[in-house]
């Protein structure tokens, strides 16, 4: 067990912007400890706390996976929101009251709103690689059309009344442990061994440094483009499919908000906005802080809008400490190099 | 072989130029007959004027981000910028008494708002060299966290006096065969002034050219002499006082004022501005192909019902309508990728 834990402090402390995002994640803790202690000090503040991390994350996750690439993906709020309502309403109208089959039609239902994710990220991929659109506009477009279904197929209304047995899933904990962190946990190890373990995944960091180059040595741009965007569309239906169950509803305009927060998260979990480089644990750590955050000024009962001034607030703020960071390292480095010489 | 732009082979105010102009202005009549002939409520006078009247604001906004488009760069704090200047203006005049039937004051306080916004746009993106869309898309949150965390979150109904008039202010009535008045707002006027003054500053100005030099090729600018990051600033400056002025006219039409309208709307106005035929890319992009984009999708949103779509499927024709706009985009810009690589072999050999 020690070896472990110093393994793990071992390797958050080998990377540069993990070692920072440690630090912040110490600092707000104990800030807001100190500050309101009676509730956020809570060991129910920090339970909920575990529930609500997994869905952000994954969104984020699905951000990251785009701008691994180099690219952006702006529609996983509206691929989440698609996937749960289609999920949703299939389980509202193929399960009946006593269906002896209700866990049978639940793993059909997740399974096609997934697959629902799975098709949206694909769609995003060919517009992208296939046809040549810019990732931003092309997302940005998704993000409307894919919302415009979700509110046009149900008129605009959410669907309630989920059945029990699926709303328990998201609301159960496995040892201990909030059944969605879990799938968080499962879910993130598979993208951490996806980028660094598959050739695949390896690919995706070398189009995202350098496409030229990626597509000189003999990358198929193309496909690990497509591949990635569709995992984004995977990842993000599995935060639509904790959201439904949670909530025991789907809504067509749930999280709007998250776009923000997620592209939020991703920077500051030290993802290089222009490609090649960002890593799962700094993801999900920055997650932590982000939610820390909310958490925080929810106890201090700040408005959610003051909440979405930090937002906005800590993304510009770590994208200028990037640029004087790297100006500073680019700086030393010149320094150095004549001396060498 | 000698480069090209599409904009500098035509000349001067040459009004319906390129075959994208054509193809919206076709497809806006073409729409027209089909919505007139389903429904020949369609045909009216009061179908043109309801259509300018709502299409009026967007148009401020569309222009305002041409300006970015074509500089290379994307804005999707514009709306926000605008509704937290016009609803500030409001605020301040309301708190100060200045309850006048005067227009200047809040046009320009809110375009003051506006531009003051804007310069944080510019620091972040010319100053520390920030992707515009992570920029604006941060400083979007934080305009809108700071309007209703600290300015106000309230809707207030009564906005001064000038404003509440304007909104009512008429060039044109004409009654109907069905005894309604059909209004034009007078707004047209001044609107087709800025935007032939801003196609003028587009196309003859130096600070026109460097923004669609900076936009064809940044690096290129900078090494012709062009102050890139100078003009960068002014760009997103002035498109903070351009959404600022949108903004506060917004409030008029609407006569009232409400610190959480507009949040959402830079969608549409960026389909527009695309289907209009500007280049994300930067280096393209038309006046008048973006006021076509905003009346067709206005033309849309409007009369979807008349073309017996429910008008929940609303924000899904806006989504697929942008989304074919970029993809001709980029099947345009491919094509011509492949001649001028055709047209450089050819020269070679």
């Amino acid at each position: 067990m020690k070896d472990i834990t110093q393994n793990m402090v071992k390797s958050l402390l080998s990377d540069r912007k993990l070692t920072q995002l440690v630090i912040v994640a110490v600092i707000v803790f104990a800030a807001f400890s100190i500050l309101v202690p009676e509730l956020f000090l809570t060991s129910r503040n920090f339970v909920s706390m575990a529930f609500q991390i997994p869905e952000i994350a994954l969104l984020a996750l699905g951000v990251m996976l785009a701008m691994l690439t180099a690219g952006i993906d702006l529609s996983v709020v509206s691929m989440s929101n698609l996937a749960a309502l289609s999920t949703a309403y299939l389980l509202v109208t193929q399960v009946t009251e006593g269906d002896g089959n209700v866990y049978v039609w639940i793993v059909i239902t997740l399974l096609i709103g997934i697959f629902v994710g799975l098709v949206a990220g694909l769609a995003n991929g060919l517009i992208i690689a296939g046809i040549g659109v810019t990732p931003i506009l092309a997302t940005l477009a998704t993000l409307t059309l894919y919302n415009g279904i979700a509110v046009g197929v149900r008129n605009g209304q959410s669907i309630i009344g989920l059945p029990e047995e699926f709303v328990a899933i998201g609301n159960s904990s496995l040892w201990g442990i909030p059944m969605p962190m879990v799938i968080l946990l499962v879910a993130g190890v598979g993208v951490a061994i996806f980028i660094n373990k598959t050739g695949l995944g390896m690919q995706s960091i070398l189009v995202g440094a350098n496409q030229d180059a990626a597509r000189y040595s003999g990358i198929s741009v193309k496909k690990v483009l497509i591949m990635t965007y569709t995992l984004s569309g995977g990842l993000s239906a599995l935060a639509g499919l904790i959201i439904a169950s949670r909530s025991a509803s789907a809504n067509p305009d749930y999280g709007s908000s998250y776009v923000l927060l997620a592209i939020v998260i991703v920077v500051l979990g030290g993802v290089n906005p222009y490609g090649g480089f960002g890593t799962v644990t700094g993801v999900i750590l920055a997650t932590g802080v982000l939610q820390m955050v909310a958490s925080g000024f929810n106890a201090l009962r700040f408005s959610q809008f003051f909440y979405q001034l930090a937002q906005g607030f800590v993304l510009v703020a770590v994208m200028v400490l990037n640029v004087y960071v790297d100006k500073r390292r680019m700086a030393a480095k010149t320094k150095k190099a004549p001396k060498e010489s | 072989m000698s480069y090209i732009t599409p904009v500098s082979k035509r000349k001067g105010l040459q009004l319906f130029g390129s075959p994208n102009e054509l193809f919206l202005i076709a497809a806006i009549v073409v729409l027209s007959l089909v919505i007139g002939l389903n429904n020949s409520v369609f045909f009216s006078i009061a179908t043109p004027f309801d259509l300018l009247r709502s299409s009026l604001i967007e148009i401020l906004f569309a222009l305002g981000l041409l300006i970015v488009l074509v500089s290379g760069g994307i804005d999707i704090s514009f709306p926000i910028v605008g509704i937290f200047a016009g609803y500030t203006t409001v605020v301040i005049m309301l708190r100060f008494e200045l309850d006048t039937y005067s227009l200047i004051i809040p046009l320009v306080l809110a375009a003051i708002v506006g531009a003051i916004l804007g310069s944080v746009n510019a620091l972040l993106i010319a100053g520390f060299g920030l992707p515009t869309l992570i920029a604006t898309l941060g400083t979007a949150g934080m305009f809108r966290g700071f309007l209703l965390s600290y300015v106000g979150s309230v809707y207030i109904a009564n906005i001064p006096l000038g404003l509440d008039q304007f909104s009512t202010a008429d060039l044109l009535s004409v009654e109907t065969s069905a005894g309604t008045l059909a209004r034009l707002h007078v707004l047209v006027i001044p609107i087709l002034i800025l935007a032939i003054a801003l196609a003028w500053m587009m196309r003859r100005t130096m600070f026109g050219r460097t923004i669609f030099a900076i936009g064809g090729s940044e690096e290129s600018a900078r090494r012709m002499g062009m102050n890139v990051r100078w003009t960068k600033a002014r760009i997103y400056i002035l498109v903070g006082a351009l959404s600022g002025v949108a903004g506060i006219l917004y409030i008029s039409l609407q006569r009232k004022a409400d610190p959480y309208d507009l949040a959402g709307t830079e969608l549409e106005i960026i389909a527009a501005v695309v289907l209009g035929g500007a280049s994300i890319m930067g280096g393209y992009g038309t006046v008048t192909g973006t006021i076509l984009g905003v009346l067709l999708i206005n033309l849309i949103k409007d009369n979807l019902i008349l073309l017996g779509v429910p008008g929940s499927w609303q924000r899904a024709a806006v989504g697929l309508m942008l989304l074919i706009g970029v993809i001709a985009q980029a099947v345009a810009d491919k094509r011509r990728l492949k001649q001028s690589v055709t047209v450089a072999k050819e020269d070679s050999e």
